[in-house]
């Protein structure tokens, strides 16, 4: 076993009174793509939320490559390597598409820079095509991309997905399981929120499932290929 | 409007060139103007940079702040009191009343930083405004109270410096040099940040953008310009008196900013040149003057929503700045 890239450690999350997260403890694996699953409301974005900073645990450990995170503001937690393309996505919509890409990366400059967008556009050819463009003029698909490409642009270790095939189509789940693959053979770990179980299992190597605020199943994604049935039962009833 | 077509390189050579012929060009205008006629050129370059601070500040970065007119008045106040209370050389004021204006932004600034924002910073920062005005009417061994702060008469290369044609010039380095500076600011890394900034507050903090060092920043250059113009000001009129910087002031240039187009620095330019120059035109009809003022206004906006600078956005690219949003 290799040592985890992220450590969570008993974390408990809660808005206002109200728990969400009841000691959620698992790991991600260096260069491993990890699926969080459970029913809608079991605090799945809240978990990705709380490992990039945008909500603060009230108790346990995020431990990053050694170093915790949990308690500290968003902007640091982005500095250490952890991006995460948000459910909502968080565009900037009136700017064009290669503005929104190069504000994913304002802290470095020239050349780094220039290579890593170079790459982004590699990647994903119908950006490079529509670089001028307003991003609200995109398409929900290519939207997704550029909240992708955005996240890519900081040269994160560990890349947070919130259910990136959102209100997309069957091609398009094929699009970003070929993104992750690519992400992946650069080093890349994901930790990645799923509703779509064949993208969730095409993609990634392990899961987890979240119920009452605890992981309550979990394991390797080969193993389980073909019975669905069992897990669906166990995230949903 | 989805598509805005950007300037292609050719045209972006153009442009650059443009920007020095302006004012090249306007060299030679003392030769075609008589004392009026150059007294209302040398306001008229006082207000672009007025205008250009104010919307940097409500176009671009999207704070509804309207504590410009009190920079102004800090600038003004500062060179005034400087050159006549501590001999301080005119010329020498301008950049330390841009540095008071800067001070001014940084003030003006922390309440935004504090969290405040739309109709509440509008009006905690119109107060700060009418504080100000206050200040300088209370303030009576500094700033001379109701009578105001007359300017030391100074002379600059043997010219005095109540030499129109003589202001002229030093107006129009000071105003080109801070448009361009304002310009090159605007088109970095900084100005995409600025306009994020506007954009999506919550989503830029995400991205590790110091988003309270883009506010700071903008506001206390915006400061700066502004400061820079007051100091102008006091030597275009020559007395500073309190009443200059009241609302009325800042009514003027918040129309100059809608009129030439909010978060452009060419409509700055536009708004400041056309709302500046209109009412001597006006003074034609006397009585008049304010009706038609205001049906001019009115009807630039409602043609031209975007104001005089999306007129020229669509006669060419070349006028398209980098990160000026059309609206939907
Ligand atoms: N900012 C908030 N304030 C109060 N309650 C919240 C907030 N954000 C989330 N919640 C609540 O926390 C619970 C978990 O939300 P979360 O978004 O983590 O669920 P999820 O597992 O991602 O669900 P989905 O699959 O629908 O996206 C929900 O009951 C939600 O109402
Ligand atoms: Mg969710």
């Amino acid at each position: 076993m290799p040592e985890p890239l992220l450590k969570i450690r008993d974390l408990h999350v809660g808005y206002g009174k109200k728990p969400i997260l009841r000691g959620a403890t698992y790991d991600v694996l260096p260069g491993e793509c990890l699926t969080l699953l459970g029913a809608n409301g079991s605090g799945k974005s809240t978990s990705l939320n709380a490992v990039c900073g945008f909500v603060t645990p009230t108790s346990g450990s995020v431990l990053f490559d050694g170093t915790e995170t949990a308690g500290l503001p968003p902007h640091k937690i982005f500095g250490h390597g952890i991006a995460q393309v948000s459910q909502a996505r968080d565009l900037f919509p009136d700017l064009t598409v290669e503005d929104n890409l190069r504000l994913g990366a304002m802290r470095r400059g020239g050349k780094a820079l220039s290579q890593t967008l170079a790459h982004v556009y590699d990647r994903f050819p119908r950006l490079a095509e529509r670089r001028r463009q307003a991003t609200r003029t995109l398409s929900g698909g290519e939207q997704q991309m550029v909240a992708i490409g955005r996240a890519m642009m900081s040269g994160p270790r560990l890349l947070l997905l919130d259910e990136p095939s959102g209100g997309l189509s069957p091609q398009f789940c094929e699009e970003i399981a070929l993104i992750i693959d690519a992400l992946k053979a650069e080093g890349v770990t994901l930790l990645m929120v799923e509703q779509n179980l064949n993208l969730a299992f095409r993609a990634a190597d392990r899961f987890i499932v979240l119920r009452d605020g605890a992981v309550v199943d979990g394991g390797d994604v080969r193993a389980m290929a073909g019975d669905h049935d069992a897990i669906v039962r166990n995230i949903y009833l | 409007m989805s598509q805005t077509k950007m300037p292609s390189a050719r045209q972006r050579r153009l442009r650059s060139w443009l920007f020095w012929a302006v004012p090249a060009v306007l060299l030679l205008l003392p030769l075609a103007t008589n004392p009026y006629t150059q007294f209302i050129a040398n306001g008229i370059l006082i207000s672009v940079l007025v205008t250009l601070g104010f919307t940097l500040v409500i176009g671009n970065l999207g704070q509804l702040a309207f504590a410009n007119t009190a920079f102004f008045g800090i600038g003004a106040y500062a060179s005034a009191i400087l050159a006549a209370k501590l001999g301080v050389p005119w010329l020498l004021t301008i950049p330390l009343a841009g540095a008071f204006g800067a001070l001014g932004g940084f003030l003006a600034s922390s309440a935004a930083l504090r969290g405040i924002r739309s109709y509440y910073l509008a009006i905690i920062t119109l107060a700060f405004g009418e504080l100000m005005r206050w200040a300088y009417l209370h303030a009576k061994p500094v700033t001379g109270g109701t009578d105001g702060m007359p300017m030391p008469r100074e002379t600059l290369l043997g010219t005095s410096l109540s030499d129109d044609t003589l202001k002229f010039y030093i107006f129009l380095a000071v105003t080109v040099l801070l448009v361009k500076a304002t310009l090159n600011l605007m088109r970095s890394r900084f100005g995409r940040a600025v306009m994020a900034v506007r954009e999506n507050e919550v989503a830029t903090a995400s991205l590790a953008i110091p988003t309270a060092r883009v506010i700071l920043v903008t506001f206390m250059w915006s400061g700066f310009v502004v400061g820079c113009a007051g100091a102008l000001f006091a030597r275009h009129v020559g007395h500073v008196f309190p009443e200059s910087f009241g609302m009325l002031h800042l009514i003027a240039s918040f129309a100059m900013v809608l009129v030439g187009g909010l978060g452009s620095v060419l409509g700055a330019v536009l708004g400041a040149v056309l709302l500046t120059a209109l009412p001597e035109y006006l003074r034609a009809f006397p009585g008049m003057e304010e009706l038609f003022f205001g049906l001019i206004v009115a009807g630039v906006l409602v043609a031209m929503p975007m104001g005089l600078a999306s007129l020229l956005r669509r006669v060419s690219p070349i006028f398209v700045e980098r990160f000026y949003r059309e609206a939907p």
